[in-house]
């Protein structure tokens, strides 16, 4: 009941007029970048960071939030009308979405996903509210070795189980890893790796290689390869954006499985909704199967309503994650974590306790963003595709002036804008030789933590190494991380097994033509 | 999951896959595979240079500094070490691989064809081969990347200079150019707009500074 009352309170602090301001700011911008080819929510919240730093925290946060439901459900508004899914969580509602939109229900298929990414996201904002102080009380009696037990969880998590050679991601978290050593170390103050220069002093900004990796590397990119875009084609949705009552009876238990399946994967940092989308896809697939007329591959509203909600309901939960325990499982959550310490707080247990007017204002602003999100999208989702007609050359022209203006206004110095650049272009370099660029961010985010805690755990024991795993909550980590490495390895040794199979197969009928040839 | 690492990536928006690729010659291949093993031994030898040259406070107990960079730096030589090796066992792998066909190309006559489609293939062996189209392989465009790398560069240089307002319309215009923006005259004056309306917004409303450079009268 004291959880209720919270939230009211909350819900008191969000529906001042600045703040649904803010919300709907957030969503619209939100939708926009989904909507827009080659930009993603964590994109647009690393361009967002350094203009916010003028407005107070629970305005930025709001905005932030509506940002990232935003992108979600602007992503599978292009992904059904054209095929193109913004980012990977939005890829496996385009199968049967898309599909639907060929077959001349192209409104229904925005409604399903709509509705789905809606009640993805309020069931697990709801979870989150009763959750997430729980979770926070649970996390006051982490110490130093646990922290960095959740670090190395989700470094070995997100390095590993996303990225289809470990060997990359882990390269791709070093690097992240290796930007946020440089500068003062906070423990002894022997300043490192600064060549004594004072640019340096207080290490390379986050804001800077965030918006380097995330948007300038990926403008650098999309530059590489804008001439050979050919460009699809956009189906028009005629006819009502509502569902019948039909429809409706018949996506209604895929939302509900979607929104379970995805739940449990916004504590798990697994690298936030692509997983999930997937195995709810595949989940209705294989009951779709089993009905004495399947409806797979021929638009089955079953296929698109569980992953929209699969999608949504694991961006909730990591939200939830996030607060309650100073854990980030996607890019996008790590940029709102680096944001919270800008303002100088830091999530996790102390968070509630310290500004329960910020937690509760921002989680009652999700449950607004959703219902913004609702009537944004439902009947506005062609007004949407509109964004599609602002020429390529200048929107990432435009991106790039931003990323200019974000990181000059923040920082005042032309060093950080060369810093800008040379991250960028390395982000461009992983880009182009298919290195996941996810692991950077979240090495250079909990990096930090990670090297704090292991020293503050093994100074406190005498430079004992022992201490980082003891304790039952340390040793419940790492078995549920042997446990996860342990499904990845033996997802791929399957993977490669199917591969050398269907491999050995075409030699054999290669093999075979040619002796039919030869005879 | 055969998409590409990095979904926001253009790879995943087109609809189509498409995959830069230096060439199809091998030797651009490995060097390709190369840059990342050698940027990282880079930043591996930089901390290492930094932990020989750093300076301790009196008195700082065991973890030191030093410890954890230690442990990145050794990682990072590791994981270039290992990438290196599997470069070089792909390079030697698509090599030998085309010159066994090469050699039943002399026999066959024809074979050669079959040569040039599993060449590429076998770089990408981590590929899922339950996807159906394979991605469009395309070339790096020089002059985009030099034009949005060089403006950007020659932007950073000249701000405080020339001011925000003239720099970051010279910036857009630039890297609209390398987009292959065909007008010039009417991005100009797109990008103008632009970096003026930033200026009034946020420094004259907003209150951030930006510099005004030769355009400043006393703002």
């Amino acid at each position: 009941m004291e959880t209720l009352q919270l939230l009211l309170d909350g819900f008191a602090g969000a529906l001042s007029w600045q703040n649904l301001l803010w919300v709907l700011i957030g969503c619209l911008l939100g939708t926009a970048v989904g909507v827009l080819p080659g930009l993603g929510s964590s994109m647009a919240v690393a361009l967002l960071l350094p203009v916010t730093f003028s407005l107070e925290p629970t305005a930025a946060f709001i905005m932030f939030a509506g940002v990232y439901f935003g992108g979600l459900f602007g992503d599978s508004t292009m992904g059904i009308l054209m095929n193109t899914p913004g980012q990977a969580s939005a890829i496996a509602s385009t199968f049967e979405g898309h599909k639907m939109a060929l077959n001349g229900r192209a409104a229904q298929a925005l409604a399903t996903a709509a509705i789905g990414a809606f009640i993805g996201g309020f069931v697990a904002s709801i979870v989150v509210v009763f959750l997430a102080p729980v979770l926070a009380d649970f996390s006051t009696r982490f110490g130093p070795a646990e922290f960095f037990a959740l670090a190395v969880f989700a470094f070995a998590a997100t390095s590993s189980v996303v990225t289809d050679s470990a060997v990359r991601g882990l390269a791709a978290l070093f690097i992240g890893l290796g930007i946020a050593v440089i500068g003062i170390d906070g423990v002894s103050g022997a300043p490192r790796f600064t060549m004594d220069s004072p640019n340096l002093f207080d290490g390379i900004s986050l804001v800077t290689v965030t918006v380097a990796v995330l948007a300038l590397g990926e403008v650098i990119y999309v530059a590489c390869l804008e001439r050979h875009v050919t460009g699809g084609k956009i189906i028009r949705p005629k006819g009502r954006p509502w569902l019948s009552r039909a429809e409706m009876r018949e996506a209604a238990p895929a939302w509900a499985r979607g929104t379970a399946i995805g739940l449990p994967f916004g504590i798990i940092p697994a690298g936030g909704s692509e997983i999930p989308t997937f195995l709810a896809y595949g989940v209705e697939k294989r009951l779709d199967a089993r009905r004495s007329r399947p409806k797979f591959g021929t638009g089955a509203i079953r296929g698109l309503a569980a992953p929209e909600a699969a999608g949504n309901s694991t961006t909730g939960m990591a939200m939830g994650a996030l607060l309650a325990l100073g854990l980030p499982i996607s890019a996008t959550a790590a940029i709102m974590l680096a944001a919270f310490r800008q303002y100088g707080l830091q999530p996790g247990p102390l968070l509630f306790e310290r500004a329960p007017e910020l937690v509760w204002a921002l989680l009652a602003s999700f449950f607004i963003a959703m219902i913004m999100l609702l009537i944004l999208n439902l009947p506005f989702a062609m007004l949407w595709a509109k964004l599609l007609l602002i020429p390529r050359p200048y929107l990432y022209a435009g991106i790039t002036v931003f990323c200019a203006f974000g990181i000059y206004a923040t920082s005042g110095s032309v060093f950080d804008l060369l810093m800008l650049l040379g991250i960028g272009i390395v982000g461009f370099l992983m880009r182009a030789l298919d290195f996941p660029i996810a692991p950077l961010i979240i090495g250079m985010v909990l990096g930090p933590l990670a090297e704090t805690s292991l020293r503050d755990a093994t100074m406190s024991a005498g430079g004992d190494f022992s201490v980082l795993v003891q304790g039952p909550i340390v040793l419940t980590l790492y078995a549920l991380l042997v446990l996860v490495l342990g499904f990845a390895i033996r997802g791929r040794v399957r993977a490669r097994r199917e591969a050398r199979l269907a491999a050995g197969l075409a030699a054999g009928a290669s093999v075979r033509a040619e002796a039919r040839s030869e005879v | 999951m055969s998409y590409s690492n990095n979904p926001t990536a253009m790879s995943a928006v087109i609809g189509e896959e498409i995959v830069l690729a230096g060439g199809a010659d091998r030797r651009t291949e490995l060097l390709k595979q190369l840059i990342m093993p050698a940027l990282l031994l880079a930043f591996a030898g930089y901390l290492a240079i930094g932990m020989l040259t750093m300076r301790v406070p009196e008195g700082t107990a065991f973890p030191g500094p030093k410890f954890f960079p230690a442990l990145i730096a050794s990682g990072m030589t590791l994981f270039a070490i290992l990438l290196a090796v599997q470069a070089v066992r792909a390079h030697r792998a698509s090599a030998a691989l085309a010159r066994a066909e090469a050699l039943r190309g002399l026999d066959e006559g024809e074979a050669g064809v079959v040569a040039d489609q599993t060449a590429p293939g076998s770089a990408t062996a981590t590929g899922d081969p339950a996807h159906a189209e394979p991605a469009r392989r395309v070339g790096v465009d020089w002059r985009s990347l030099a034009w949005v790398i060089g403006s950007f560069l020659a932007f950073a240089l000249v701000l405080p200079t020339l001011g925000w307002i003239i720099a970051a319309g010279l910036l857009f215009w630039g890297v609209a150019r390398g987009f292959g923006a065909g007008k010039p005259l009417t991005s100009l004056i797109v990008g103008f707009t632009l970096s003026s309306f930033v200026y009034i917004a946020f420094d004259m409303v907003l209150g951030m500074s930006l510099p005004s450079g030769i355009l400043g009268w006393g703002f």
